[in-house]
């Protein structure tokens, strides 16, 4: 029954996409080839559910039709983020069906919609995968088809560029990614992963951590840390917004599972240091990542920054968990791994529903520069209110789903200062306030973020007359903010069997009851904060509307307004260091201080990373092939010689070697 | 009985709030040469405010007048963690100071939105401005309080208490000593006062928590008024709570809680004092001044969790 209900989803996948090809042109088709996709991706949320709740295994074997071994199978955690994708998949699809049809048409609206399928698909793929050619299939798949979806709308000028450093460094990182599974070739030949598991146990310290370094370097590109975050602020924000809430909120994470996959499933615990190098990055990506994101008015590009900054956050608990295997506080490591994983998929719901909200707003109001937005909140409640609750959650603040995993995160930080070793005790106990200035910061961020573009008077006349967007697109949004709530005031549900999936990952380790602690006084507080605010409002008397007082001049308008340029400041001018902002300001004609005919100012906003660590590296590389090109003379006598060369030099290689 | 007292302590700590207010304002008018005005003053305010009516500019959306009743009821959810008068509070046994400090934030959060929603330049300027001090004021908060934490190895505020009040006063450690200054410090800053921010102030070059408010008028502001006066209550009965507990009740009579009530009124009079003689001999800080004045507390309190492992 199961298997069945399995096998039918991972077909769905592939027959869908085909019908949106085949009969896409007719609306009906393709609305009711949407019913269907909605179907097998709420099938597949149960299946996973199952498997995630309830530890039902299931699994396929397709070795007989794939050239290598390809058998895909469902575990705790796979059915963790399979429940990740499918979840945040019935939204977005949801969304799409409004947003797409509203947006595209024609050929580039049927690829849309195949693509759409093929990426879930691809990314099913990864996190069910348990052989290394499976795993590696759908990881290949799931660049090229989040590309193809990029390109849909088209590749122009700076687009392509970005395009380009996306496909460069997922390539890049999934080569670090198949050189990690290829040591294990001589231990585990089929590369299945429970072979694989029991080859890394016997394996000599020095492979290990070759395997550690490099699934690192591999999974941190996909995962945008902090500094192979660089396609990542590129990237998001040039998809169409339901393609960018799934790469933000669900792509991402599949390099979460690989990293945990590689480094507790295979690995296990290993020397201290491999949990400092988590943290170091962790610190590193939540932190920059956040600081980048309030210097951004353009809205998705400070959401893919956020999702580097989630990333980080999502880190700091893995770290944390390696620490605490290394010095053998298995109960421990499940909690910090806990408060990861809840991280993903705390994330996975507030990233996408933020990023669905940026498509309503651009659908409204026909741009995501927050500068141009404001009052949006009157005009567009339902909207504004799915994303207030989306930026609760993200900023972390209780009652909504992100802080529970950041407490979590914290508790786990405390309970350093129990190991023995005065290093870690140490180092742990201090990440807290990494993570409480992360949580500062982001709070400050859309504050920002909600204030500009939802509170206040409009700044431009597309955000006067916007309207509510369709009732798809707007319960999409109100289907993930719902789970962000849910989790947010009973996260018992989901801490339990998450306790249980990590269990084999940390050497059976067991939740701490302390785990639970918030899950027992956060719906008390949600009752009180709730009941108080609702009385008084039912209550109260009806307020009078006015207009505010503009100290004496006919009126304010929407120039008056704080931009977000403005709000963000100060925090700007503290941290000027981390920004290092490149400003000229040109007076024409020179000299003339008071009545200028013209003044010229520009600021670059390239990060110092790109400016110290990628631009040397792209220029070294680029002046090494001018000077490879002299061997490129064109004259054939020359390239006769290489050849001679080379023959001779074989020769003399097979004799004496 | 033990959960009827910790409402009354909670319900204490909110009614007694503009008390507070009323005693710093008498105390800094008498510092100053003045007359002042009765202690009592606050509570008048308050009474004023709630009987006018609301006036809600025309651009604002209904989050103008949500936000300041979410501050009061996360500030007044945030005054039942904290014990005063016993070692045990309401929320006290698994609500932990994590989830204290972020309540604060999730109030202040709602605040700096409503500020935004004014439409006017004045709410933004205070929002900016608020957002750099609770942005920077986070991590030491957290810090300090994590190392007292850490020290009574429970994370529970009552947990902590219960754990001081075995000490001996003169057997605390540095920890004590680097965490109560580092946490005095963010004290100041989290509830606007001199050198940080001045409650007093309507100019525009200074003001921070006045300029985010500015735009309200009636019971929302008695609301944000109330609130703000009820946290910087729950700071200091926090900080004595952590600090300097002894003198509470240890057994449920009429007479040892007099006695504990008495010793806390006595604890927060200093503490009054103390800010007001502050407040009339400081002068405020320049704004970019206030991260070096953060970046000290944060110092303080690396220093003190790092002690925690070092010294044990």
């Amino acid at each position: 029954m199961i298997h069945t209900a399995f096998i039918s989803f991972l077909a769905s996948l592939l027959f869908i996409p085909a019908m949106f090809l085949l009969f896409g042109r007719s609306k009906t088709a393709r609305i009711a080839t949407c019913g269907l996709l909605l179907i097998f991706m709420a099938l597949g949320a149960v299946l996973a559910g199952a498997g995630f709740w309830g530890g039902a295994g299931v699994g396929v074997d397709l070795s007989g039709v794939a050239p290598l071994p390809f058998v895909l199978a469902v575990d705790r955690l796979s059915a963790f983020f399979l429940l990740l994708i499918c979840s945040v998949s019935v939204p977005v699809v949801l969304f799409s069906t409004s947003y797409v049809e509203r947006h595209y048409e024609g050929m580039r609206r049927q690829v849309l919609w195949a693509l759409l399928p093929l990426f879930i698909g691809s990314m099913v793929v990864v996190v069910t995968a348990s052989t290394a050619f499976a795993f590696l299939f759908g990881w290949e798949l799931m660049t090229l088809f989040s590309a193809g979806l990029i390109l849909i709308d088209g590749d122009e000028g700076e687009r392509r560029h970005s395009i380009f450093i996306y496909l460069l460094m997922m390539h890049a990182g999934a080569a670090a990614v198949v050189a990690a599974f290829f040591l294990f070739l001589g231990r585990a030949p089929g590369l299945d992963f429970a072979t694989m598991r029991t080859a890394a146990a016997t394996m000599p310290a020095g492979l290990r951590t070759a395997i550690f370094l490099l699934s690192f370097v591999g999974f941190g590109t996909k995962a945008g840390i902090i500094p192979l975050h660089l396609w990542l602020p590129r990237a998001h924000p040039i998809a169409p917004s339901p393609v960018s809430a799934l790469m933000s909120g669900v792509m991402l994470k599949t390099a979460i599972y690989g990293v945990v996959r590689f480094t507790f499933d295979f690995l296990g615990a290993g020397p201290s240091w491999w949990g400092y190098l988590f943290l170091a990055a962790g610190a590193l990506s939540g932190v920059l990542g956040v600081l980048y994101a309030i210097n951004e008015h353009d809205l998705k590009r400070l959401l893919a920054y956020h999702s580097v900054e989630n990333i980080g956050i999502i880190y700091l608990g893995l770290g944390a968990s390696l620490v605490f295997l290394t010095h053998g506080a298995a109960g421990w490591a499940s909690l910090a791994l806990v408060a990861g994983l809840l991280h993903t998929i705390n994330h996975a719901l507030f990233k996408s529903a933020l990023f669905l909200g940026a498509g309503a707003i651009s659908d409204a109001t026909h741009t995501i520069d927050i500068e141009e937005l404001g009052g949006l909140l009157k005009r567009m409640p339902v909207t504004g209110t799915a994303f207030l609750v989306a930026c609760c959650s993200i900023v972390g603040l209780p009652l909504f789903n992100g802080f529970i995993s950041e407490w979590l995160t914290f508790r786990s930080f405390l309970a350093g200062s129990t190991l023995g070793n005065v290093q870690a005790a140490i180092v742990l106990p201090l990440m807290a306030g990494v993570l409480a200035l992360i949580g500062g910061l982001a709070a400050a961020c859309f504050a920002k973020v909600y204030g500009v573009a939802f509170l206040g008077r409009p700044r431009s006349s597309e955000a006067e007359h916007a309207h509510e967007v369709p009732l798809p697109m707007t319960a999409a949004m109100v289907l993930l903010t719902m789970a962000c709530v849910a989790i947010g005031i009973a996260p018992g549900f989901v801490l339990r069997p998450l306790g249980a999936a990590v269990q084999g990952l940390v050497g059976g380790g067991i939740l701490p009851d302390a785990a639970f602690s918030m899950a027992r006084v956060i719906p008390w507080v949600a009752i009180a904060v709730i009941g108080f605010v609702a009385l008084v409002v039912a209550l109260r008397r009806a307020a009078r509307s006015t207009v505010t007082w503009a100290c004496g001049l006919p009126g304010l308008n929407s120039r008056m307004q704080y931009t977000s340029t403005a709000f963000s400041k100060p925090l700007r001018r503290v941290f000027a260091r981390v920004y290092r902002a490149e400003r000229t300001i040109e007076v024409s004609p020179a000299g003339a201080s008071y009545f200028p005919a013209a003044i010229s100012y520009r600021s670059v906003r390239t990060t110092s990373f790109e400016r110290s660590l990628y631009r040397p590296a792209v220029d070294a590389i680029v002046s090494a092939s001018y000077s490879l090109r002299r061997l490129q003379t064109g004259n054939i006598q020359v390239y006769l010689l290489y050849i001679f060369v080379a023959l001779v030099a074989l020769l003399v290689f097979v004799r004496f070697a | 009985m033990t959960p009827a007292l910790n409402i009354l302590q909670a319900a204490l700590l909110v009614l007694m709030a503009p008390l507070l207010r009323g005693v710093i304002a008498r105390l800094k008018a008498r510092i100053q040469n003045r007359q002042g005005a009765s202690i009592f003053r606050p509570y008048s305010d308050l009474w004023k405010l709630f009987r006018k009516q609301d006036l809600v500019p025309d651009t604002a959306s209904a989050l103008f007048r949500i936000a300041p009743v979410i501050l009061f009821a996360t500030t007044v959810v945030a005054a039942a963690f904290v014990p005063v008068l016993h070692g045990g509070a309401l929320a006290g046994a698994t609500g932990d100071f994590i989830l204290l400090v972020y309540l604060l934030a999730l109030g202040r959060f709602f605040v700096l939105l409503g500020a935004m929603d004014g439409g006017s330049a004045f709410g933004g300027m205070g929002a900016s401005r608020e957002a750099l001090v609770s942005t920077l004021a986070e991590a030491p908060l957290l810090l300090g309080l994590a190392a007292v934490a850490i020290l009574s190895r429970s994370s529970s505020v009552q947990g902590i208490v219960q754990w001081t009040l075995n000490q001996d006063f003169f057997q605390l450690s540095a920890v004590h000593a680097l965490a109560f200054t580092a946490l005095t410090l963010v004290a100041i800053a989290e509830t606007g006062r001199i050198p940080v921010d001045n409650p007093t102030t309507h100019l525009e070059l200074t003001m921070i928590h006045e300029a985010m408010v500015l735009e309200y008028s009636g019971p929302s502001l008695a609301w944000i008024e109330w609130a703000s006066a009820v946290k910087l209550n729950v700071i200091l009965a926090l900080l004595i709570a952590l600090f300097v507990p002894w003198g509470m009740a240890a057994e449920f009579t009429p007479a040892a809680l007099a006695t504990a009530l008495a010793v806390y009124v006595l604890k927060a009079l200093l503490l009054a004092g103390a800010i007001a003689i502050v407040e009339s001999s400081v002068a405020k800080l320049r704004m970019y001044m206030v991260p070096d004045f953060l970046g000290v507390a944060s110092a303080l309190a690396i220093l003190a969790v790092v002690f925690t492992a070092l010294m044990r």
